[in-house]
């Protein structure tokens, strides 16, 4: 029942609370209702009205409705505290499938304070905090990347019960964080274009794996250079820091094709993922070849996060 | 709260606050509830701090389930049962105390604060005191301070303003809360429930001997209060009425079984009304004081053969009543047999001599009212003297006081004077009730102690009736006219023995002032606030809404939310606010423009962008978002005005829509 009327209720809020990336929470985005404990203050009120009318008290009638006032007050007092609530969405960073992501919301408060403040994704877990009055507070949230390309974060889940804990004061708030997802990395054999370099026929065999570097000599360490070519040896005997040099043995690019791939298009995406970082790492140049698509040889974290880029939205925004 | 939330270990600010409050809420029960409750609350207290500070481990399931079955049967012994408010009581206050020993969780937190705020109810029932009433503010905001302290916030951590906020709240409420206790009807009660039991109420019985009404005359505890509608009665003429005394067993005067019929009595009003309001505090008996023979318009009240008005259940709560009395009413002036043969039962033997006496006062004087002149100037003539401390009589009590010590207090003499009528062919009986009361002249209304407690005489005769007489009147005049204090002789002491009642220091003028000034604030009390029930409400509403209840209240409780409202969020306070009202401005005016800020895209960043892309505009933008950026992250001193001044010229620069630029999105 409720599972069908879950749809409605989300077009109702999108219309109600249109996304923005930054918000006000004002009367038109609060909702307000009764929690479970605010159910038993009820009951709790209705007996002592039983126990009053019985024994026709006036102090237990004062009583009663000084706790009936108390609850119509936790109304505004609950209203209050999250109204004014100025919420934005940080920027986030892309992950790899598979990964938490870290969102980072901004909370501000431009006049009173604001208690007890719970955010997150569903009611069930909330990160509390409080945010003072004219102060800023981050807050980070994770959300598990499930998929690769842009994922639009839920809509956020922003409630208070204070200061009674009888009602809960809530809106539903969409941020418009979009975080950019990875494909996750897949370790394999590193898929190489086949054909297109000139002189694939002389070299023969030698155009698979990373065996293919070849060992040009050292020469001296620079600020910047890979600890995995140290020359440690050469160190060792005294002769200064060292880093070896390779050349790439046919002295062409490498290029990383999609095609020279089997498996399906993530499978594929992925161990495209995982050379394009192994490379990046070496600080290798490399171009990626997708359909449609074809890099620059290049290497640096630039060409790297624009590889990335292109396998995250590969097939995604077409 | 979610559930999971509710489950989470109960703060220290909270279990704190809830220990005050279980101390505040119990300590004034401790006169109602069996004393080894008090000192199972002191062990559990104590159990519960060691257990906090990780000292001994919680309570198992068999200790709990000891304590649980002890404690019920502990309060069977002392109660005799587990039915009844009394031992209602003593059982809610074991589960509160309980409670706060097996406490783990939130939840528990919660249950213990309501069981909090119910007990503080059921207390009403047993004190209703205005002090008392105050001093259940205490608990009220302790327990509210524990409820906020069970929030996971900053706040809740800190004592102080976990009170602070608590206090505030109930102070805010209060207006609505007199709205609600004025208007909200009261109803009857739904159902009967147990009674609280006012054990060893001093009063009036049904049964009278004469050192009973001395001995009453020691306590200056409070029977009633009354305001007349007009002016006072002179103080001889008050005499309220309780009940009468019919049946004479040489000893004591009692109640006579006739008089427990309902069967009001024929009386005619004559003379002067007096309307009056009483507010009468518990007695543990069932008959209301009026002035002599009246009427009273009081739900399930009935007049009684002897003129005496009585409720069905006793007075265990105390209640008010308006009145009307007629002094010169003419009673009765038919008698019935079964009547007039009551009111002159004699014991087959005893006190010869009075009953000659009598005889021969009768064969002397034909007429009723001479026997009862001759009576009274017997009375005068004689060195007959008034006191709380006669001696002792024999078994012929009336003829050793009437012919022998001829001292004694209102009871030996209305006691004797009924016998020698009787004696002589008089139908007569005894009144009980008060006579006189203390004028408080800053509330105009007279007030009713248990030492104003008096007997008179009243007797019958053919188309007369009933015609009341006061023979300590002839003895004392003082008695009647002035009150018992100055009745007494100079070495008998008004209230011997209780030397720190104020009202002995009545000479000290300053003391008196305080004493009538409190004691008016409680009689406002116990009028306006607890008698303020059906009757009285529908009294004081129809007076100042007649016909207009229902929008007053509406409009009351809306003008009350909305200043609330205003007061609490106190919108012409939103200036610091206003800065970013005005950045928002500017962002959607620059939308129109086809431009939109970024996620994470800060201010100076956009404004870079928004410049380069509205090159004809560059300077006012830079402009306004320069001195936003100042006046709010920089801390600059620039009003809000020069902000929204920058934006106008801005605006005012722009053109109204410009198509051609449109900002790319993600």
């Amino acid at each position: 029942m409720i599972e069908r009327f879950k749809p409605v209720w989300q077009r109702w809020v999108g219309r109600r609370i249109p996304p923005a990336s930054r918000v006000e929470l004002d009367h038109r985005r609060i909702f307000i209702l009764p929690t479970r404990v605010g159910g038993t203050y009820a009951l709790i009120l209705f007996l002592l009205l039983l126990v009053s009318i019985n024994y026709q008290n006036s102090l237990a009638y004062g009583l009663t409705f000084l706790m009936l006032s108390v609850g119509v007050l936790a109304i505004l007092h609950t209203y209050r505290n999250i109204s004014g609530l100025v919420l934005s969405g940080g920027h986030a960073r892309s992950v790899f499938v598979g990964e938490p992501v870290q969102l980072r919301l901004r909370l501000e408060s431009t006049g009173h304070g604001h208690q007890a403040i719970a955010l997150g994704w569903d009611s069930e877990q909330l990160e509390q905090t409080d945010v003072e009055a004219e102060r800023l507070v981050e807050v980070g949230l994770t959300l598990p990347a499930l998929k690769r390309g842009w994922m639009r974060a839920p809509r956020l889940r922003v409630e208070s019960v204070f200061p009674l804990g009888i009602f809960r004061a809530w809106s539903w708030l969409d941020l418009e964080q979009t975080v950019l997802i990875y494909p996750q990395p897949l370790a394999g054999t590193m898929p190489l274009l086949q054909g297109v370099q000139p002189h694939a026929e002389d070299d023969g065999h030698a155009t698979t794996g990373p065996g293919v570097d070849d060992y040009q000599g050292l020469r001296l360490w620079q600020p910047g250079d890979s600890m995995r070519r140290m020359h440690w040896k050469a160190w060792s005997r005294g002769q200064g820091l060292m880093v070896k040099e390779f050349s790439d043995l046919s002295g062409h690019d490498l290029c990383l094709d999609f095609m020279a791939l089997g498996g399906d298009i993530e499978e594929r995406l992925s161990r495209l993922c995982y050379w394009v970082l192994e490379l990046s790492q070496r600080q290798q140049p490399f171009a990626l070849r997708l359909p449609g698509f074809i890099s620059a040889v290049d290497s640096g974290d630039a060409h790297r996060e624009a590889c990335l880029r292109e396998l995250a939205l590969y097939g995604v925004r077409a | 709260m979610t559930s999971s939330s509710l489950a989470k270990p109960i703060p220290r600010v909270s279990l704190n606050w809830l220990l005050i409050a279980q101390a505040l809420v119990i300590v004034p029960f401790a006169l109602h509830v069996p004393v080894a409750l008090i000192v199972l609350w002191l062990v559990c207290s104590f159990w519960r701090i060691q257990i906090f500070r990780m000292r001994v481990r919680m309570p198992g399931t068999w200790i709990k389930s000891g304590l649980l079955v002890g404690t019920a049967g502990g309060i069977y012994l002392a109660r005799g049962s587990l039915i009844g408010l009394d031992a209602g009581a003593a059982l809610l206050i074991a589960a509160f105390i309980l409670k706060m020993l097996e406490m783990q969780n939130r939840r528990d937190a919660l249950v213990l604060i309501f069981l909090g705020f119910f007990c503080i109810a059921v207390g009403y029932l047993f004190e209703d005191s205005l002090l008392w009433g105050l001093f259940t503010l205490l608990p009220i905001t302790t327990l509210l301070a524990a409820l906020i302290g069970l929030q996971q916030s900053g706040i809740s951590s800190k004592p102080a303003a976990t009170l602070r906020l608590s206090a505030k709240l109930l102070l805010q409420a209060v207006p609505l809360m007199i709205l609600l206790f004025l208007f909200f009807p009261r109803l009857d009660p739904l159902w009967s429930l147990p009674q609280p039991s006012n054990k060893a109420l001093t009063g009036l019985s049904d049964s009278m001997a004469p050192g009973d009404i001395a001995e009453l005359s020691k306590s200056a505890e409070l029977v009633f209060r009354a305001s007349f509608d007009g002016p006072l009665p002179p103080r001889n003429q008050l005499y309220w009425r309780a009940l009468t005394l019919e049946q004479f067993d040489g000893r004591r005067w009692s109640q006579s079984s006739r008089a427990q019929v309902p069967d009001a009595p024929l009386w005619r009003r004559e003379g002067e009304r007096v309307s009056y309001s009483v507010v009468l505090e518990p007695t543990g008996k069932p008959w209301l004081m009026t002035l002599d023979v009246g009427q009273t318009d009081l739900a399930g009240v009935r007049q009684m053969s002897d003129f005496r008005w009585q409720r069905r259940r006793p007075i265990e709560q105390s209640m008010l009543y308006n009145a009307e009395s007629w002094p010169d009413a003419v009673r009765e002036t038919v008698l019935s047999d079964g009547a007039r043969l009551q009111a002159l039962q004699l014991p087959a033997k005893g006190n010869p001599q009075v009953r000659e006496w009598a005889a021969d006062l009768h064969r002397r004087h034909p007429g009723t009212d001479d026997v009862v002149d001759a009576l009274l100037s017997y009375f005068t003539s004689q060195p007959f003297r008034y006191t709380l401390k006669p001696p002792t009589l024999s078994a012929n009590s009336i003829d050793d006081f009437l012919f022998g010590s001829r001292a004694g207090f209102c009871a030996h003499y209305a006691g004797a004077m009924t016998f020698a009528l009787r004696a002589a062919g008089v139908p007569a009986r005894v009144v009980a009730g008060y006579q006189g009361g203390e004028l408080n002249p800053d509330g105009n209304y007279l007030t009713v102690r248990q030492f104003d407690a008096h007997a008179w005489v009243e007797y019958w005769q053919p188309n007369v009736g009933w015609r009341s007489v006061d023979p300590t009147a002839a003895v004392a005049p003082a008695r009647v006219e002035q009150g018992l204090e100055q009745a007494l002789a100079a070495d008998e002491e008004f209230l011997g023995d209780s030397p720190m009642s104020a009202l002995r220091y009545r000479h000290l003028a300053w003391v008196n002032s305080i004493r009538m000034g409190w004691d008016n604030l409680n009689y406002g009390w116990q009028r306006w606030v607890l008698g303020y029930q059906g009757q009285q409400q529908l009294q004081v509403l129809g007076r100042w809404f007649s016909g207009f209840q229902a929008p007053v209240f509406a409009g009351g409780a809306a003008v009350i939310l909305g200043l609330l409202a205003l007061w609490l969020f106190k919108p012409w306070r939103r200036e610091s606010d206003s800065q970013l009202r005005l950045f928002n401005h500017f962002e959607r005016l620059l939308a129109r423009q086809g431009l939109k800020r970024q996620p994470g895209e800060g201010a100076q960043a956009f404004a870079q962008r928004a410049a380069e892309q509205l090159p004809a505009h560059a300077g006012a933008i830079r402009d306004f978002v320069g001195e936003f950026e100042a006046q709010r992250y920089a801390g600059a001193d620039g009003s809000v005005g020069a902000l929204r001044q920058r934006l106008k010229s801005l605006r005012r620069s722009l053109p109204w829509r410009l198509s051609a630029v449109r900002g790319k999105r993600p």
